[in-house]
C-alpha cells in the first residue's frame, strides 16, 4: 500500500500544484524534493530485491472477474528504469530552472513522475497499460504548451501516433487475457496462447512506435524539435525507453519462443533505423532535429542489442539505453538553449560557438563524442558490447552496423564545425549567451555520467547483469 | 602492479585534468605544470627502461557484461618501451619547445592539458596487452589530435582540417573495431601476444586472419596518413607546429607502423604483408613526389612524413621488423627535429610558412640552419646519420624479399632517393639564397637559445648517436640476434646521388631561378606540377565521393523517402480523414424530412435484411 | 417501486412549489432519499416490473447525476420536468415486460419533449421540431413493430418469448429500431446530431446524458434474451450498426466547429461503442461491459454538455475559436473540461477508459478480433478531435473579445459530483463487476 503512493502520491500531489502554487515559484523546489525522494525510494527498493525474480510490493484493488488488479512488483530490470528515471527526473528538473509558467510546468512533470512509476512498477497487464497511457497526458500538454512554434502539430501528432500505437498493445493484451485467464505478465505462459504470434506481431509493432524504429518514428523528430529541451530529455530519457523496456518485458520475456522466431524483425528494423537515421542525421541543417535523429540510430542500435535474445546482448541493450540517455539529453539541452538564444534552429546561423561559451561547448563536444562511440564515454561501451553481442549471435556480417558509427562520426563532427567551431556568425556575435546556474549544473552532472559510467562501466553492468542472471540461467540458451 | 606502471599511465590524464583547472587559476602554471608531468613521466620510462628485465605482462578486467568479459591488460616489451620512450621523450622536448612558442597563445591551459591527454593516450596504446586497450589508446590520440589540429577553432581552415583529421581517421577506426569484433568473435581473446601465438601455430582460419590484418592496415593506413587517407595529414599542419611535430611527426602517426609491428607474426601467418608493402610502396611514391613542389615547408614535412612511414610499412611488408621498427625510431626523432626546427622558423619569422617569402636565413638563425640541416642528411639518407642506416635496411629487405622484389623495391629506392631532392629543396629554400622577402627578412630575429635551440640541439645529437647504435637497437626491438641487411655499395651510391643533387637543387633553386621558372612554365611540367602539388587529387575524389554521393545522392535520397513516402503516409491519414469527413457530411441533412426519410429507410433495409434471411 | 412513487410524487408537488426557491434543495433531499430506499431494497412489488442488483447500482448513480444537474440547473420549470424524467426513468429501468417496457419508454419520451419545449429562440425551436418529428415517427415504429408481434399471438404481457415465427421477429426487429431513435444508432441518428448541438446545453445533458443510457441499459434488459436467440441474424447486423455509428460519429465529428457539435457527434458514437455489448451479447463479460460503459458515460457526458451550458451562459453555441485561451481565465473549468474529455475519448484513470476497455474486451471474448481492432482505432481517431478541443483551450491564446462566462460555485459543486463519478469508476472497477443484471 505504501508503495502505491510512490504512483498516486505524484499524481495527487500534481493537482494541488497546479491550483495552489500560483505565480510563486515554489513548484519547482517541490518538484526536485519529490523526484530526489523518488531516487531515494527507488534505491531503497533495489537494496530489498530478492536475488532473482520479483519483489511484491503492493497488490491493490482486486477485480475477480477481469484480473484488473493493481499488483506492483519489481525485479532488477525494473528497478533500474526506476532509478534511470528518477536521475533524469532531477536533471530535468535542474534544466528546466528558468521556464515560464512553473506550477503547471512542474505539476505535469511531478503527473508524469507518477505515471512512468506506475509503468515500470506494475506487473499487471492493464494497469502497466494505464500507466503506460497516461504519461502521454503529461507530455502532451508539455509540448503543446512549453514548445517552438510547430509545437501544435507536433504534439497532436505524438498524441495520436503514440495513442494508435497504445491501441494495438492493448488489443493483445486483451488477446493473452482471453486465452491465458491472467493478466498478471509473471504468471502468463506462453504455451497456452494460442495465437501467440499475433499477438507478438502486434506488440512488437506498438513497441517499435514508443521506441521508435524506422518506419514508425516520424512522430519523434517533430515531438523533439518542437518540445522544450528538458521535454526532449524527458522523451529520449524516459519515454523512448518505455518501448525498449516494454520490447524486453513482453516480446522477449513474456513471448520467448516467438521471439526467437521473429527477432529477425527486431534486428532489421534496429538494423535499418541505424542507418536510416543515420543518413538522416548526415543531411539534417537543422540543429536539434539532427540530434533527435541521432537518438533515432541510437535507439536502433538498443534494438539490435535486444534482438540477440541472449543474456550479453540484453545487457548490452539495457546499458546503451542508459548511455543514451546521458548522451543525448545534454546534446538537447544545448541545441535548444542555442536556439532559445540565437531564435534559430539552423547550423549556418550558429559557428564559434565555443568562443562565447567555451564550456558549455565543450560538454555538447563532450556528449557528441560520446555518442560517436569514443572509449571513455559511455556510448563507446554500448557501441562495442552491442557488437560483441550481435555477431556473437548472428554472425560476422553485423560488423556493418559499424557503419551506424562512421555516420554518426560524420554528422558529429560535421556539426561541431558548424555550430561550435568556425568564426563566429553574426548572429552568434550579437547574442548574449547566458545560463542559469541550475542548467549548467544539469549539464555538468550528466557529462561526469558520461565519462564515469565511460571508464568504469562495471559499476553499471554489475547491476544489469544481475538483471537478467535469472533469464540465463533459465533460458540461458535462448 | 607495477607501481612506476600505474603512475605512467594514468598521470597524463589526471595530469591534464590538473594541468587545465591550475591553468585556468593561473596562466603561466599551465606550462610549469605540464613540463613537470612531461619530465616525470620521461623519468619513469627511463627507470622501467634500466630496470627492464623481460616483459611486463598484467592481466586486468575492464568490464564483463552477460557472457562476456572484456579485459584491459598491460604488457610491455622492448617495443612499448622504445615507443614510451619515444613519446615521452619527444613529449617532454616538445613542451620544452612549446614555451616559447606558445608563449602568446591566450588559452594555454587548454593547450597543455591536451598534449597531456595526447601523450597519456599514446602511453596506454603502446602499453596496451589487448587490442581493446590498444583501441581505446588509438581513439584518444585520434581526439587528442582532433582537438588539437583545430585548437585554433576560430578560424575556418584549422576547424576543417580538424573536421578531415577526424573523419579519415575515423573511417580506418571502424575497421580496426570491426577487426576487434572478428577477432573476439573467432578467437575469444583480444591479447595481441596471444594471437601472434596462435596464428604462428596456425589455430586461426588463415581467410580470418587475412581479413582482419586488412582491416587493421585499413586502420593503420588512415592513422599513418597512408594511400588513400592521407590529405587529413597535409591539412593537419593548420594546428600548431609543436603539435605537428609532435602527434603528426614523430608519434601519433606511428601508431599504425606500431601495431602492424606489434601483429607482425599475425601478419605473417595471415600472408598479409605483401599488402603492406605494396600500399605503402605507392604512397612512399606519392608522398616523395607530392613533397616535392609544395610551397608551405610543413606541407613538405608532412608529405615526406607520409613517404617515411611508407618506408617504415615497407621494411614491415617486405618482412624485416628490424629494419621497419628502427626505421620508425629515426624518423621520429629526425622527424620532431625538423617540425621543430620549422617552428622556430615560424615562430621567427611570425609565422610565415611560405618558402618562397623565407630564404638566406643561415645567418640569422645559424644554431637553427645547423640543427635542421642535420636533420635534412638523416633523413635523406646520408651516411653516419641514422637516417641512413635505416634505409639502407630497408630497401636492402624489399630487394632480397622475392615478394617485394620488383616494382615494390623500386618504387621504394625511388622515393628513398627522392628525400634528398625535397629536404635538400627545403633546407635550400629556407636558409640559403637570397632573401626573397626583406621585410621580413629584416624582422627575423633568433630565437631563445634555451627554450628553442636546446631541444633542436639535443634532437640532432640523437640522430647523429642513433647511427652509431642502429644495430643495437635493432636488437633491442626484435630481442633476437640481427642480422644487418646491406645493399653493397649504397654507401657510395649515396654519397654520389647526393652530390648530382645537391648541386642540381643548387644550380635551379640559387643560381638559375629563371631557368627554373622556364622549366616550370611548361604546360606538360605544369600539369604534373598541379598533380603533385594537389596530391595526386586524392582529397578532391574522396570530397567529391563524400559530398556527391554519400550525402547529396544517398543521404538526400533518403531525406526524400522520409519526407515523401515514411511521413507523407502518416499525415496523408490526415488528408484521408478529411476528404472522408467531407464525404461523410453529405450523410447528414439538416432537413426533417431527409431526416425522417433517412429513418424510414434505415427501418426499411433492416427490416429487408430480417426478412431474407428469416425466410430464405 | 418507491423511488418511483416519491420521485413522482416531488415532480407533481414541484409543479405547485415551483416558485418557491426552495425546490432545489428539497429536490436534492428526494433525491438522496429515493437512493436510500433503493439501497435498502425498500421496494413496493409490482407486476411488470423488477429490479436486480445493476439495476439498483444504476439507479442510484443516476440520482446522483440528477442532483449534479439539478444543482447547476438555474430554471425551476426545467427542474420539474427533470423530476418526471428521473421517476419515468426508474418505471423504464425497473420495467421487466414489454408492456411496461414500451409504455415507460413512452412516457419517458414525452416528458423529454415536454423538457425541449421550454424554448428560448428560433435555433433552440429547431432543435425541438426535429426531435420532435423523429420521435413521433419512431413512436409509429414502435406501435408498428408491436402490432405485428402481437399478431402473431403473443403476449405483451411477459418477456420476449423464446420461440417465436418470422414475422414476430421481423416485429421484434422494428421494435428495436424504433428504440434505436432514443439511442441514436445510425440511421435513427440524424436530428441528435442537430438537437442536442441547438437545444439549450443543460437539456441536452439530460438528453444525451441520462435519457440515452437510461434508455440503452433498459433495452439491453429487455432486449439481450433476443438478441441471444437470434444470435446468427443480430450479431452480423448490429455489428454492422455499431461500426457505421461509431465510424460515421467520430469522422463527422473530426472538422466540426462548434463544441457542441462534436460533442453531439461523439455522444453518438458513442451509443455506437455501447451497441457493441448487444454485439458481444454471448460473451459474460456483456452486461458488465455495456453498464461499466453506461456509468462512464452518464458522468461525462452530463459533466460536459452542463460545462457547455455554463460556459456559453445557456447559449449553446460555442465554437472552438471560442475556446480558445480558457486556460487562463477558468483553471477549474478547462481542468474539469479536459479531464472529461479524456476520459470520452477513453484515456486511462478515468471511467471512460474502463468501460471502453471492457466493451472491446466483451468483443474480443467473442473473437471478433477485427470488430475490437476496429473500434480500437476508431477510439483512437476519436482522440483527434478531442485533443483539438483542449488544444484550443490549453494552447492557444485568446483572440480579442471572449465571451465565455465563469463557470459560479453551485455549477462548479456539480461539476465536482460528476468528476468524482469519472474518477472514481476510473480506479475502482469491483462495485460494477460485482452487480448481475
Amino acid at each position: 500500500m505504501s508503495y502505491l503512493s510512490l504512483i498516486f502520491a505524484p499524481i495527487i500531489l500534481s493537482i494541488f500544484i497546479y491550483f495552489f502554487t500560483k505565480q510563486t515559484n515554489n513548484a519547482k523546489y517541490i518538484a526536485l524534493a519529490l523526484f530526489t525522494f523518488m531516487l531515494y525510494m527507488s534505491i531503497n527498493i533495489y537494496m530489498h530485491l530478492p536475488e532473482t525474480g520479483y519483489l511484491l510490493l503492493s497488490s491493490f484493488l482486486h477485480v475477480e472477474a477481469f484480473d484488473f488488479n493493481l499488483v506492483l512488483q519489481v525485479d532488477r530490470l525494473s528497478v533500474i528504469m526506476l532509478i534511470l528515471t528518477s536521475v533524469l527526473l532531477i536533471l530535468v528538473g535542474l534544466s528546466s530552472w528558468s521556464i515560464e509558467k512553473q506550477s503547471a510546468y512542474f505539476s505535469l512533470l511531478i503527473f508524469f513522475c507518477g505515471a512512468i512509476f506506475g509503468v515500470f512498477m506494475s506487473t499487471n497487464l492493464m494497469w502497466f497499460f494505464i500507466f503506460w497511457e497516461l504519461t502521454l497526458i503529461p507530455m502532451y500538454f508539455l509540448i503543446g504548451i512549453w514548445g517552438a512554434e510547430g509545437r501544435i502539430y507536433a504534439a497532436v501528432k505524438f498524441f495520436l501516433y503514440t495513442h494508435v500505437a497504445s491501441m494495438l498493445i492493448l488489443l493483445s493484451f486483451f488477446l493473452i487475457y482471453k486465452q491465458s485467464g491472467t493478466f498478471d505478465m509473471t504468471l502468463i505462459k506462453s504455451g497456452v496462447l494460442t495465437t501467440p504470434a499475433l499477438i507478438w506481431w502486434l506488440l512488437f509493432i506498438g513497441f517499435s512506435v514508443k521506441m521508435p524504429l524506422f518506419p514508425f518514428h516520424t512522430w519523434l523528430p517533430d515531438a523533439h524539435v518542437q518540445a522544450p529541451a528538458p521535454i526532449s530529455v524527458l522523451l529520449a530519457g524516459v519515454l523512448l525507453k518505455m518501448g525498449a523496456y516494454a520490447m524486453i518485458r513482453m516480446l522477449i520475456l513474456i513471448l520467448p519462443l516467438q521471439a526467437q522466431k521473429y527477432a529477425w524483425a527486431i534486428l532489421l528494423l534496429g538494423l535499418i533505423s541505424l542507418l536510416y537515421a543515420g543518413f538522416m542525421a548526415l543531411y539534417e541543417t537543422h540543429l536539434k532535429k539532427m540530434v533527435a535523429y541521432s537518438s533515432i540510430s541510437h535507439m536502433g542500435l538498443v534494438a539490435i542489442g535486444i534482438s540477440t535474445l541472449s543474456y550479453d546482448g540484453l545487457s548490452a541493450g539495457v546499458y546503451e539505453m542508459i548511455g543514451h540517455a546521458f548522451i543525448i539529453s545534454p546534446l538537447f539541452l544545448i541545441a535548444g538553449f542555442l536556439h532559445h538564444k540565437t531564435g534559430s534552429w539552423q547550423m549556418r546561423d550558429m559557428g564559434g560557438i565555443m568562443q562565447r561559451v567555451p564550456y558549455i561547448s565543450a560538454i555538447f563536444v563532450l556528449a557528441g563524442l560520446g555518442a560517436l562511440g569514443l572509449p571513455g564515454t559511455m556510448g563507446f561501451i554500448g557501441e562495442l558490447s552491442i557488437l560483441l553481442s550481435a555477431i556473437g549471435k548472428y554472425g560476422v556480417w553485423l560488423i556493418v552496423i559499424l557503419l551506424g558509427s562512421m555516420l554518426s562520426a560524420a554528422y558529429l563532427i560535421w556539426t561541431f564545425r558548424r555550430v561550435i567551431y568556425g568564426e563566429m556568425s553574426e548572429v552568434v556575435k550579437i547574442t548574449d549567451f547566458k545560463m542559469p546556474k541550475a542548467e549548467f549544473l544539469s549539464l555538468i552532472i550528466f557529462s561526469i555520467f558520461i565519462i564515469l559510467f565511460g571508464i568504469y562501466p562495471q559499476a553499471l553492468f554489475d547491476i544489469i547483469n544481475q538483471a537478467f542472471s535469472a533469464y540465463a540461467t533459465s533460458g540461458g540458451a535462448l | 602492479m607495477n607501481i612506476p606502471i600505474i603512475i605512467l599511465i594514468f598521470l597524463p590524464f589526471i595530469g591534464s585534468v590538473f594541468t587545465f583547472i591550475v591553468g585556468k587559476i593561473y596562466k603561466k602554471s599551465a606550462f610549469i605544470c605540464a613540463y613537470i608531468i612531461s619530465i616525470i613521466l620521461f623519468s619513469l620510462t627511463v627507470y622501467i627502461c634500466i630496470s627492464f628485465t623481460q616483459a611486463l605482462s598484467f592481466d586486468l578486467e575492464w568490464f564483463s557484461f552477460g557472457n562476456i568479459t572484456l579485459p584491459f591488460g598491460i604488457y610491455i616489451d622492448e617495443l612499448s618501451l622504445v615507443m614510451l620512450l619515444i613519446a615521452t621523450g619527444l613529449g617532454a622536448l616538445d613542451i620544452h619547445f612549446s614555451h616559447d612558442y606558445m608563449a602568446d597563445e591566450r588559452d594555454q591551459a587548454r593547450y597543455y592539458s591536451k598534449v597531456l591527454f595526447f601523450i597519456g593516450g599514446m602511453i596506454l596504446l603502446v602499453s596496451a596487452k589487448e587490442m581493446l586497450g590498444l583501441f581505446v589508446g588509438w581513439e584518444f590520440m585520434g581526439l587528442a589530435s582532433y582537438l588539437l589540429i583545430s585548437f585554433w577553432h576560430q578560424n575556418s581552415s584549422p576547424a576543417d582540417a580538424g573536421v578531415s583529421a577526424f573523419l579519415y581517421t575515423k573511417f580506418g577506426d571502424i575497421f580496426l573495431f570491426a577487426s576487434l569484433g572478428i577477432i573476439f568473435y573467432t578467437t575469444g581473446t583480444l591479447d595481441m601476444i596471444k594471437l601472434n601465438e596462435l596464428s604462428s601455430s596456425g589455430e586461426i582460419n588463415s581467410q580470418v586472419a587475412y581479413v582482419v590484418s586488412i582491416f587493421i592496415f585499413i586502420a593503420a593506413i588512415g592513422k599513418s596518413g597512408q594511400f588513400p587517407l592521407f590529405p587529413w595529414l597535409m591539412r593537419a599542419m593548420e594546428g600548431p607546429t609543436t603539435v605537428s611535430a609532435l602527434i603528426h611527426g614523430a608519434t601519433m602517426v606511428n601508431s599504425g607502423i606500431y601495431i602492424v609491428a606489434r601483429m607482425f607474426d599475425f601478419y605473417v601467418a595471415a600472408e598479409a604483408l605483401v599488402v603492406v608493402a605494396a600500399v605503402a610502396s605507392l604512397s612512399a611514391f606519392i608522398g616523395a613526389t607530392s613533397a616535392l613542389v609544395q610551397n608551405e615547408m610543413k606541407k613538405v614535412l608532412a608529405y615526406s612524413t607520409m613517404s617515411h612511414l611508407s618506408l617504415a610499412f615497407i621494411g614491415l611488408g617486405a618482412g624485416s621488423l628490424a629494419a621497419g621498427m628502427t626505421h620508425l625510431i629515426n624518423h621520429a626523432i629526425f622527424k620532431a627535429l625538423l617540425f621543430l626546427g620549422a617552428g622556430a622558423v615560424i615562430l621567427s619569422a611570425h609565422h610565415v610558412k611560405d618558402l618562397w617569402r623565407l630564404g638566406g636565413l643561415k645567418n640569422r638563425l645559424i644554431l637553427v640552419s645547423i640543427f635542421m640541416g642535420m636533420g635534412v642528411l638523416s633523413l635523406s639518407g646520408i651516411p653516419i646519420f641514422s637516417g641512413f642506416y635505416s634505409k639502407d635496411a630497408i630497401i636492402a629487405s624489399t630487394l632480397l624479399n622475392p615478394e617485394t622484389h620488383g616494382l615494390i623495391s623500386t618504387l621504394t629506392i625511388i622515393a628513398a632517393l627522392l628525400s634528398i631532392a625535397y629536404a635538400g629543396r627545403l633546407w635550400t629554400l629556407i636558409f640559403v639564397g637570397k632573401p626573397r622577402d626583406e621585410e621580413l627578412h629584416v624582422s627575423i630575429k633568433a630565437p631563445s637559445k634555451f627554450w628553442i635551440s636546446l631541444p633542436l640541439g639535443v634532437m640532432a645529437t640523437l640522430t647523429l648517436a642513433l647511427g652509431v647504435f642502429q644495430k643495437e637497437l635493432a636488437e633491442f626491438i626484435t630481442a633476437e640476434k640481427y642480422h644487418e641487411l646491406h645493399v653493397n655499395g649504397l654507401f657510395t651510391f649515396m654519397m654520389g646521388v647526393i652530390l648530382v643533387l645537391g648541386l642540381i637543387i643548387y644550380y635551379f633553386y640559387v643560381r638559375r631561378t629563371d631557368l627554373r621558372d622556364k622549366i616550370s612554365a611548361q604546360p606538360l611540367m605544369k600539369s604534373i606540377h598541379q598533380i603533385l602539388f594537389n596530391g595526386y587529387y586524392i582529397e578532391m575524389m574522396i570530397n567529391w565521393f563524400a559530398k556527391s554521393i554519400i550525402v547529396n545522392a544517398v543521404a538526400k535520397s533518403i531525406n526524400w523517402v522520409e519526407k515523401n513516402i515514411v511521413d507523407a503516409f502518416i499525415n496523408g491519414v490526415v488528408t484521408v480523414t478529411h476528404l472522408s469527413f467531407t464525404f461523410l457530411k453529405h450523410t447528414h441533412s439538416a432537413k426533417v424530412s431527409n431526416q425522417s426519410g433517412a429513418m424510414m429507410l434505415g427501418l426499411m433495409m433492416i427490416v429487408a435484411t430480417v426478412l431474407i434471411r428469416s425466410f430464405l | 417501486m418507491s423511488a418511483f412513487v416519491l420521485l413522482f410524487a416531488l415532480a407533481i408537488v414541484s409543479l405547485v412549489i415551483h416558485k418557491l426557491s426552495i425546490l432545489k434543495s428539497i429536490s436534492i433531499v428526494t433525491l438522496i432519499a429515493s437512493s436510500a430506499l433503493v439501497l435498502l431494497h425498500f421496494s413496493t412489488p409490482l407486476s411488470g416490473f423488477t429490479s436486480s442488483a445493476a439495476i439498483e447500482l444504476f439507479q442510484v448513480l443516476l440520482f446522483t447525476v440528477i442532483s449534479a444537474v439539478i444543482i447547476s440547473e438555474d430554471e425551476h420549470i426545467n427542474i420539474t420536468q427533470t423530476l418526471f424524467i428521473t421517476a419515468a426513468s426508474v418505471l423504464l429501468l425497473e420495467s421487466s415486460t414489454l408492456l411496461t417496457f414500451i409504455i415507460s419508454f413512452e412516457a419517458l419520451s414525452i416528458i423529454s419533449f415536454v423538457l425541449v419545449s421550454n424554448i428560448k429562440n428560433a435555433k433552440q425551436a429547431e432543435g425541438a421540431i426535429k426531435m420532435f418529428i423523429s420521435g413521433s415517427i419512431a413512436t409509429a415504429i414502435i406501435v408498428l413493430g408491436l402490432s405485428m408481434y402481437l399478431l402473431e399471438g403473443h403476449s405483451l404481457n411477459a418477456l420476449i418469448d423464446a420461440k417465436m415465427s418470422n414475422f414476430a421477429i421481423v416485429g421484434i426487429w422494428i421494435i428495436m429500431m424504433g428504440l434505436f431513435y432514443k439511442l441514436t444508432i445510425v440511421p435513427m441518428h440524424s436530428w441528435a446530431a442537430d438537437t442536442y448541438a441547438q437545444i439549450k446545453p443543460s437539456l441536452a445533458a439530460t438528453l444525451s446524458g441520462v435519457v440515452k443510457t437510461v434508455v440503452v441499459v433498459a433495452t439491453f434488459k429487455i432486449f439481450s434474451p433476443f438478441i441471444l436467440n437470434n444470435i446468427t441474424l443480430s450479431m452480423p447486423i448490429l455489428a454492422l450498426l455499431a461500426l457505421v455509428t461509431m465510424t460515421l460519429g467520430n469522422f463527422l465529428a473530426l472538422w466540426q466547429k462548434s463544441v457542441g457539435k462534436i460533442l453531439s457527434y461523439s455522444s453518438i458514437a458513442h451509443a455506437g461503442y455501447m451497441l457493441l455489448a448487444f454485439v458481444a451479447i454471448q460473451s459474460k463479460y456483456a452486461s458488465t461491459a455495456l453498464l461499466y460503459m453506461a456509468v462512464a458515460y452518464i458522468f461525462m457526458q452530463t459533466s460536459l454538455f452542463l460545462l457547455l451550458d455554463k460556459l456559453s451562459d445557456g447559449r449553446g453555441d460555442l465554437s472552438l475559436d471560442n475556446l480558445k485561451g480558457l486556460y487562463s481565465k477558468d483553471k477549474f473549468a478547462s481542468l474539469i473540461f479536459s479531464i472529461e474529455l479524456f476520459s470520452l475519448a477513453g484515456i486511462p484513470l478515468l471511467a471512460g477508459f474502463l468501460g471502453k476497455a471492457i466493451l472491446v474486451y466483451a468483443v474480443v471474448d467473442v473473437n471478433l478480433i477485427f470488430l475490437a481492432l476496429f473500434t480500437l482505432l476508431n477510439s483512437a481517431l476519436s482522440v483527434g478531435y478531442y485533443a483539438w478541443i483542449i488544444k484550443h483551450i490549453y494552447f492557444d491564446k485568446a483572440e480579442g473579445k471572449n465571451k465565455i462566462s465563469r463557470v459560479s460555485n453551485t455549477a462548479l459543486i456539480s461539476q465536482l459530483i460528476l468528476l468524482s463519478g469519472t474518477l472514481y469508476f476510473g480506479l475502482f472497477a469491483y462495485n460494477i463487476f460485482e452487480v448481475a443484471f
